[in-house]
């Protein structure tokens, strides 16, 4: 299989819930193909770009059902396979970092040993074998004394280095895909570009395909090489990153990209009111 | 001569057991002006809010209001003047209780008749229809609840307002409307705000004047049109205002 081939091709992706009250569509006919590059999804609460996530992941909850046209991984279809084998592609090839740290490492073990299980619940290997890659991953996410790190327990790590223990325990199984939710919004900005700069550096000389998903757009267009933007479950649009950034291509965007641009307000263009978005019922149609 | 100060703090020290989170921060607002506090998280600045809302009375310094020196447990007449918005619309306000309740409470408190109006024209000033009178935080979106906190701040009809990250819980597009309240109220009424953020932009958006706190201390004071032109005088806020550019390949 060639480089050039997409590691993955999702095509008409709905994600429904069956409540009681009725039927929510979370995700209405999303469609994109993901190459060995970054793609932001952004969008506001509600747009459906986590559930997007995690429908690639099979991690949506009961009563929500996944159903698409296509659905491939590397040539194999997702769709038909079985949920063992999609388990275990979960984590070995494609994998999952989430917004805070503080909710999703386990608060009773050490971050050493949770990144180690990680290990060794997809490769085979010895204790020793796997305790010596973990402090390897934690000197690549570049915590700078891995070995008293790695006996930490949660809590006593700052939001910027669990996070980085999150990336590290995500990596370790050097999987194809990375799937990053919001991963820097419960981060200061400082520390926020720092561990940018490490899921960067580490998504290109490994080769990953990098889902960045995000409500930031200003992130989302210094970061990534493409973005979808989301509304209400629809892509709204779908363009190369640098042109969010070129003021000559505005003519050509979606009015609700240029509504998100519009409302935030910005240090180099002091605005004496904000522009608020109006929305269109045309767009979901 | 200028307006007479608002809000005064002097050598302002907050404890909390061992560590001292607030260290020697003075710094005066005038009346009817919108004062900026940014840093990032454990930098003091909410901190520094709660003291001057009377939520913390561990503190030492001094603090005036309206040039009324303040004890640590302040009076009701302070509460009715000085009131907080706080960041997160869905924790800040009680969920078994409906709107009318809530904006009902403070009133009763501070034993003031005409409930009925108050609470009417408070609803219309955050620009919410009257018809949501009777209903449940559950009942409305992030953006409602935040224009529900502030009506229930506005119902004293305060002249100060300490506003906590207001906005940093919402959407862009419905910050962008709460942003557009408050600047609107604030021309309206001549209140002066505090302003906590971590989002540059914000603040320079909304403030005159803003502080940049770092691990407690008090950094740099500037007028907001020196962020604008980015030439802060210290080296942490020029580091902030470089993140707060976004991502940068090959550098850092």
């Amino acid at each position: 299989m060639s480089d050039a081939d997409p590691l993955l091709d999702i095509a008409n992706l709905r994600v429904a819930f069956h409540t009681p009250t009725g039927v929510v569509h979370a995700v209405r006919g999303l469609s994109f193909t993901l190459g060995r590059e970054r793609l932001g999804i952004v969008g506001e609460s509600g747009s459906g770009k986590s559930m997007t996530g995690r429908a690639i992941l099979d991690l949506i909850p009961y009563p929500g059902v996944v159903t698409a046209d296509r659905m491939n991984y590397r040539g194999q279809d997702l769709l038909t396979m079985d949920r063992t084998a999609r388990r275990k592609l979960r984590g070995r090839r494609m994998s999952m970092v989430l917004q805070d740290p503080k909710f999703s490492l386990n608060p009773v073990a050490t971050v050493g040993n949770q990144i180690a299980e990680a290990y060794r619940v997809h490769q085979k290997a010895s204790r020793s074998e796997a305790r010596e890659r973990s402090l390897a991953m934690l000197e690549a996410v570049q915590i700078r004394e891995p070995a008293r790190v790695y006996d930490l327990y949660p809590h006593e790590v700052s939001g910027g280095m669990g996070q980085r223990v999150m990336i590290a325990m995500m990596l370790i199984a050097e999987p194809d895909i990375l799937i990053a939710d919001e991963p820097t919004s419960a981060l200061d900005v400082t520390v926020q570009l720092q561990v940018l700069k490490i899921l960067d550096d580490l998504v290109t000389s490994r080769g990953m395909g990098l889902i960045f998903i995000s409500h930031d757009l200003h992130l989302v267009r210094s970061f990534c090489d493409r973005v979808i933007v989301m509304y209400g479950g629809k892509a709204m649009e779908t363009m190369p990153a640098a042109e969010l950034a070129d003021p000559a291509s505005m003519s050509r965007r979606h009015p609700y990209t240029l509504g998100l641009l519009d409302c935030l307000p910005e240090l180099e263009r002091p605005k004496a009111q904000l522009a608020t978005l109006t929305r269109d019922p045309e767009w979901l149609r | 001569m200028s307006v007479r100060p608002a809000i005064v703090v002097a050598h302002l020290d907050v404890h909390f057991g061992a560590s001292h989170v607030v260290r020697d921060v003075s710094f005066h607002v005038r009346e009817g002006e919108s004062y900026g506090i940014v840093g990032e998280s454990g930098s003091g600045k909410s901190t520094v809010l709660r003291v001057l809302a009377g939520l913390n009375q561990a503190w030492s310094g001094r603090i005036e209001i309206s040039g009324a020196e303040q004890p640590k447990r302040r009076d009701k007449a302070f509460h009715r003047a000085v009131q907080m918005v706080f960041q997160d619309p869905y924790g800040s306000l009680h969920p078994k209780k409906t709107v009318d309740d809530t904006l009902a409470e403070p009133l009763t408190i501070h034993g003031i008749g005409g409930a009925e109006a108050r609470i009417a024209r408070a609803l219309s000033d955050v620009g919410l229809p009257s018809s949501f009178r009777f209903r449940y935080p559950s009942q409305l979106s992030g953006g409602q609840r935040q224009r529900v906190a502030i009506a229930r701040a506005l119902v004293l009809e305060p002249s100060v307002l300490l506003l906590d990250e207001p906005t940093s819980a919402l959407d862009v597009s419905i910050q962008a409307e709460v942003l557009n309240l408050l600047q609107a109220l604030r021309a309206e009424r001549r209140l002066t705000y505090i302003l906590v953020s971590h989002n540059l932009a914000v603040v320079a958006h909304m403030c005159e004047r803003l502080m940049v706190m770092q691990h407690g201390q008090a950094v740099e004071e500037m007028q907001a049109a020196t962020l604008t032109a980015r030439t802060p005088a210290t080296e942490y806020a020029r580091q902030l205002l470089v993140a707060s550019e976004g991502f940068k390949r090959g550098v850092g």
